[in-house]
């Protein structure tokens, strides 16, 4: 009876669908009183500051001057480095570059097979007779509880025999194991909640079954479909176990895993550090703020590891 | 439902097949592999295994180090879990009220969980660094001298508990606004006509209603918690002296530092066992045919 059990259905009761829908809390309606008021203006300050403030430290000792960070920090900074030093020490002293598009080239190939292999399997899953049907659903949900160190070191060994250990396709095998469940459980409960008539519709008036599904069933199901892509992308870019154990050479290292050895080098590098925290967050704010309907629709879905 | 007629259906279920069989076997075929790699000795992928039976089993179980790992695991992610669904059932709470700029606080409540580990872990340690971190300078400010956050066992832990905390909140602030949005104000309606305040209404109506998404919640993060690497291997490698090393960081440790493969896989597929009553309790909670009914 929650949001759970029945994925396609957190779509109607996605939080930022505002007060408007039939039973919102009572609070909405009715005026607060000064205490009641003041009570919920110091409490969602203080969840504000707890939630933005390492994000907002983070971004300001990026952008500070080097010599500033060895003195005695102030909480507005005194001081922007109008040159961005640190930006520019990361990006032309360090293997940054390279790593960015290593995890780029990752993230992309994952999202692209997770979205192939899960449309095809939980459509023909939900719109066909397949004997075992609740079993693969079920080694799928069961699958994705799987930890990742417990896939890791035996997937290693294996990529070892095939002779693909410590290469970008190891990797994006490894993220699929994680990503292809969840799409397959995420797309499974929306293509359910489609109608099958509309597609016997679209059929009736001379569409083939492919054309019934590319003209009908995949435009209607996009916001699924944004929501897996989105859920693959955020799992691939911010992995770092997998690619961990998989990965050893450093013209391979994807982001995560560049920044986990700067930061056990001997003298860490604090500005260049922020600023590459800064800028692997980059990518994941710029699609959070422009899909936020999509990523908080996943998350109510119950969708996603973390 | 329909079954295969046509030629085209059955590329269809041709292709089908081959995506299962693939996806099931690159998920399944490790796990079975971990397990029976736990039957032998090996030091090394490539160096010849030894057939031991459950000998790596009896030398784990009777290893104290094991339980030790056992007990820090349990201490993690218990308190983790704990303040997780507190404070995420208080800022549900809060973003449940309206007030002005709602929709950018909810962005903001949700953020965090947004951060790869890494940025998490690399912030973390830059606050709380020896000689130039912000809170190593306020705590100084405050007359406790030079904190050794991470060399402090106790100290150690609270770091990546309150790390995890920080950083899955936002899970259960989001499923709790959703379960909130499902409650009829009827019902809060007639309680507050009943004479009930706003903690009785809590209790009352708002945790009835929520309890099995809670308890869902609960159980998906105790086992993701519960196997949480990333995050404390970031953060304190298991240290100081396996003050916080889980079972996760030790299967690491023994396979790839230890070179004992075997010992590693016999954790990895203890703690796996361990896991799986919850996924039995998950399954139980959220049996898959109930939702096949509705559908």
């Amino acid at each position: 009876m929650n949001a759970f059990t029945r994925p396609a259905e957190a779509r109607t009761v996605a939080p930022g669908a505002e007060a408007a829908s039939h039973g919102n809390a009572a609070g909405n309606r009715r005026r607060h009183s000064v205490a009641g008021r003041l009570g919920l203006f110091v409490g969602v300050c203080l969840m504000g500051i707890w939630s933005f403030f390492p994000i907002y430290w983070m971004i300001v000792s990026s952008l500070r001057p080097e010599r500033d960070l060895f003195r005695t920090p102030t909480f507005i900074p005194k001081t922007l480095d109008p040159h961005l030093t640190s930006y520019q020490n990361l990006l032309w002293l360090t293997d940054y570059p390279r790593q960015f598009l290593n995890s780029l080239v990752v993230a992309g190939a994952v999202v692209a097979i997770t979205l192939v292999v899960s449309v095809i399997v939980a459509y023909v899953i939900s719109r066909y007779r397949v004997p075992g049907k609740s079993m693969i659903i079920g080694g799928m949900l069961y699958a994705y509880m799987f930890p990742p160190m417990l896939l890791a070191i035996p997937l290693l060994s294996i990529f070892a025999k095939w002779g693909i250990a410590d290469s970008l396709l190891s990797l994006v095998i490894a993220h699929c194991t994680m990503t292809i469940p969840l799409g397959v459980w995420l797309l499974w409960g929306f293509f359910k909640a489609m109608p099958m008539h509309l597609e016997e519709a679209a059929m009736v008036d001379g569409c083939t079954r492919a054309g019934a599904f590319f003209r009908v069933v995949l435009p209607l199901s996009l916001p699924g479909i944004v929501t897996v892509a989105i859920f693959s992308f955020l799992l691939s870019w911010t992995d770092y176990v997998f690619a961990l154990v998989m990965i050893s050479s450093d013209n391979l290292k994807t982001l995560p895993l560049g920044l986990a050895s700067i930061l056990g080098s001997f003298d860490a590098r604090w500005g260049e550090l922020m600023a590459g925290a800064t800028l692997i967050t980059l990518p994941l704010l710029v699609i959070f703020i422009l899909l936020s309907r999509y990523f908080i629709q996943g998350l109510a879905a119950g969708a996603v590891k973390g | 439902m329909q079954s295969f007629k046509t030629a085209s259906d059955r590329r269809l279920l041709a292709v089908f097949i081959l995506c299962v069989a693939v996806t099931l076997l690159l998920i399944f075929g490790p796990a079975a592999y971990a397990i029976r790699l736990s039957l032998y000795q090996a030091k090394t992928f490539v160096s010849p295994w030894t057939w031991v039976g459950l000998d790596n089993y009896a030398r784990v179980l009777s290893d104290p180090v094991f339980w030790h790992s056992l007990g820090v695991g349990l201490i993690f992610s218990l308190s983790a879990i704990v303040l997780q669904v507190l404070l995420g059932t208080a800022f549900a709470l809060l973003l449940n009220q309206a007030f002005p700029g709602r929709a950018l606080m909810r962005g903001i409540a949700i953020l965090p969980y947004l951060l790869p580990t890494i940025v998490i872990a690399i912030t973390a340690q830059w606050l709380l660094d020896g000689s130039m971190g912000l809170w190593t300078h306020w705590a100084m400010d405050l007359g406790f001298g030079r904190p050794h956050w991470f060399e402090n066992p106790v100290s150690a832990m609270a770091i990546i508990i309150l790390a995890s905390v920080w950083t899955w909140t936002p899970f259960v602030t989001v499923c709790f606004l959703a379960a909130l949005q499902t409650v009829p104000a009827s019902l809060y309606e007639a309680a507050r006509v009943d004479g009930a305040g706003p903690v009785m209404r809590f209790f009352h109506v708002t945790l009835p209603m929520v309890i099995p998404m809670l308890l869902v919640v609960i159980l998906l993060r105790s086992i993701w918690m519960f196997n949480k690497f990333d995050m404390v291997w970031l953060l304190t490698k298991g240290g100081p002296l396996h003050a916080t090393e889980h079972l996760p960081i030790l299967a690491y440790r023994e396979a790839f530092l230890q070179y004992d493969l075997g010992g590693g896989a016999t954790v990895a597929t203890l703690s796996f066992i361990l896991l799986s009553v919850l996924l039995v309790l998950y399954f139980h909670f959220v049996p898959l045919d109930e939702k096949e009914a509705k559908a």
